[in-house]
């Protein structure tokens, strides 16, 4: 699927996998954590200081023990799904800690914004699963704060969700909270990412979460990515090298802790504004980033991630819908698995906007409308209705239309599909204000899924025993 | 057998349910009055508002005609004194030169739904025709379809002729490139965009 869009052959994944060993051997990654050290030394790694250097059998070990498929548990086993093969999930945006409206003023997200994307995850046709950042609130002490996000979503939400990874007791914690649904177990029920902090090096934090999950057997999405030109090479091919080979070394290390480990890999990089400095995304060169990441999470047989509808935009305009259009359809016609940050974000992923979401949704589901496989049967070929009716037929009047009318084509809630007069009149006209209108039935349509009193109570007791500590 | 029933199954466009239920109905004495005004009538009514408001798309719609009329035909060897009375008479075409009768066979339902008599001469039908076959069947309103631009100026033709003619029948136009404006300078006596607007606005023009 992925060499539908670009030319990318196993010639060039082979030759970006060996410069990636070459970098691995001769360099070397970072890991300023002690336990990690001392993890690659027992394994018998060469270590200098912090970096830890990988031979080629080191990565080839690693990749094969990383299950090519696993299932990912949610608390309402309905909602549970597989990673890898053919399927595509998408969660929404993930950290930003701010909130853009309508008016374009840009506020400090709050717990409520946090609630209220849960609501709408939850409600969501396009969403398979929660982030664990979906708005980083600010009116919450933020020690605690990744307890608040999680009990929102265990509570609001019976989709599978993701762990926090911002330390080794965040982690510790939000595996605490898991267990306290399903138990003591190892079957996949918390997706965590892990971001590698480029160039070639992790934090020390990350680190430590990594640990946690991995010795949990829980999954782990290992992403690499640089700001090319400053973080990383302004090349492509230089930007791929090294956020390869720091993805490589931390899978290996997910293995040497817990062989069998589920593992999505990811990988991304982002231009970096040569008129200002800043960072750029959203654009052809993180869209190609997209296609060779799937190509090279298929070259290893590991199930891989992208970036989602991202834009540098921060209102409903014609530079979002293009930016961010552009990003999920490269992932899917890629053939991504997993695409975090695929409703709601703005500008460079900074913030988060309820209406861009619901906005996000329509394309989200356009895109899944658009990956599904065309059904071939004798019901989808309908020759004994085409042969009945001729050339004098009015199909609009037959019951296989009917049948079918719901479920065959795409049907957008918020774009529109009208007549101009009666766009005219349409109040509100403008996408935003829409799209606002839509949000408010969403959040009065909303329902609490169902969860057992016991562990509720005891999920709520948890946080605020954490939070009084 | 309760009226509602037979309107449930025609909402949910369940032919063999309305069939039955209208033969229920009959069996258990219920005023035939009721069946097809209360019944019936009323459920295309509460199909076209679904229609309009989104709900319900235009194949689930067409279905629910489909499945009242095959109650209609249950119910019509039944039919005496004013239960048997037409609403009105409407005669429906495409005008001349134009072939397209998507929307006119949609509009065709949902007014013998609305317990029209409803006369279709189909497509490419010329002025001469629309007028000879209002006059035979005394009709309440005459609907004109066109779907392209090119064919618009024979509704234009067809609306002066009527006018010309004197007959008492009302004029009305629709199809995808018509607008109500259009309408309004063509004289003629109303515009709907979808075949429940089509239903009202026949209702209104027969009760004024």
């Amino acid at each position: 699927m992925n060499r539908v869009l670009f030319n990318i052959d196993n010639k060039m994944l082979d030759q970006i996998h060996s410069t990636s060993l070459e970098l691995l051997g001769d360099t070397g990654i970072r890991f300023p954590n002690k336990e990690a050290l001392e993890i690659f030394k027992h394994h018998g790694f060469k270590t200098d200081g912090e970096m830890v250097f990988f031979r080629n059998e080191d990565i080839e070990k690693a990749i094969k023990t990383v299950p090519e498929t696993f299932k990912l548990h949610a608390r309402n086993e309905d909602n549970s799904f597989l990673i890898g093969d053919d399927s595509y999930r998408m969660a929404p945006g993930y950290g930003p800690p701010f909130i853009i409206e309508n008016s374009g003023e840009m506020r400090n997200a709050v717990l409520d914004d946090t609630k209220k994307f849960c609501k709408l995850v939850q409600t969501s046709k396009a969403l398979d699963f929660n982030s664990s950042i979906v708005a980083q609130p600010n009116d919450v002490p933020a020690e605690t704060a990744h307890l608040d996000m999680l009990l929102s979503t265990m509570l609001l939400t019976d989709k599978p969700l993701m762990g926090s990874t911002s330390s080794k007791t965040c982690a510790q914690e939000s595996l605490e909270m898991a267990r306290m649904i399903w138990g003591n177990t190892d079957k996949p029920v918390m997706l965590n990412l892990v971001d590698s902090l480029s160039p070639l090096q992790y934090a020390e934090e990350m680190v430590d979460a990594l640990l946690v999950y991995a010795k949990a057997k829980q999954p782990l999405i290992i992403h690499s990515s640089c700001s090319m030109g400053s973080s990383g090479p302004i090349t492509l091919a230089g930007s791929l090298v090294i956020s390869n080979a720091c993805t490589l070394a931390g899978i290996c290390l997910t293995q040497l802790v817990n062989p069998g480990t589920p593992v999505v890999y990811g990988l991304g990089g982002s231009p970096t504004d040569m008129k200002t400095g800043g960072y750029v995304n959203a654009s052809p060169e993180d869209a190609k980033h997209t296609a060779i990441v799937t190509a090279l999470g298929r070259y290893y047989h590991i199930p891989c991630r992208s970036q989602g509808a991202l834009t540098e935009s921060f209102s409903l305009d014609y530079q979002a819908g293009m930016e961010s259009s552009m990003m999920l359809t490269t992932a899917a016609l890629s053939g991504v698995h997993v695409s975090l940050h695929a409703c709601g974000t703005y500008g460079s992923m900074l913030a988060m906007s309820f209406e861009k979401f619901i906005a996000d949704e329509d394309l989200c589901c356009a895109i899944k409308k658009l990956m599904k496989p065309i059904e071939f049967n004798e019901d989808a070929f309908a020759m004994d209705l085409v042969k009945k009716l001729g050339t004098s037929g009015n199909y609009l009047i037959e019951p296989h239309t009917a049948m079918r009318c719901r479920s065959e084509f795409f049907i957008p809630d918020l774009n529109i599909r009208t007549l101009h007069s009666k766009w005219l009149r349409m109040e509100p006209r403008q996408m935003d204000q829409r799209a606002s209108q839509l949000l408010g039935k969403r959040l009065l349509a909303y329902e609490k899924p169902d969860i057992d009193p016991l562990i509720e109570k005891d999920l709520i007791k948890y946080v605020e025993n954490k939070k009084i500590k | 057998m309760a009226i509602i029933d037979i309107l449930n199954a025609v909402v949910e466009f369940d032919k063999v349910a309305v069939v039955e239920n209208v033969k229920n109905a009959i069996n258990s004495k219920t005023p035939i009055d009721d069946i097809l005004n209360k019944g019936l009538i009323e459920a295309m009514d509460v199909v076209g508002e679904k229609f309009s408001s989104g709900e319900v798309f235009v194949p689930e719609m067409l279905q629910a005609a489909k499945a009242m009329q095959a109650g209609l035909e249950i119910l019509k060897p039944h039919l005496t004194g004013d239960a048997m009375i037409a609403k009105g008479t409407v005669i429906i075409g495409t005008v001349k030169g134009d072939l397209h009768d998507i929307g006119k066979n949609l509009v065709t339902m949902m007014v013998e739904g609305a317990g029209f008599n409803v006369v279709d001469l189909g497509v490419d039908v010329d002025t001469d025709k629309f007028i000879s076959e209002a006059q035979a069947h005394d009709a309440d309103v005459v609907c004109l379809s066109a779907l392209l631009t090119t064919t618009m100026p024979i509704m234009a033709k067809t609306v002066e002729a009527f006018k010309e003619a004197g007959l008492k029948a009302k004029t009305i136009i629709g199809g995808a490139p018509v607008t109500d404006a259009y309408a309004q300078q063509i004289g003629a006596d109303g515009f709907s965009d979808n075949a429940p607007g089509a239903v009202e606005l026949i209702r209104k023009l027969v009760a004024a």
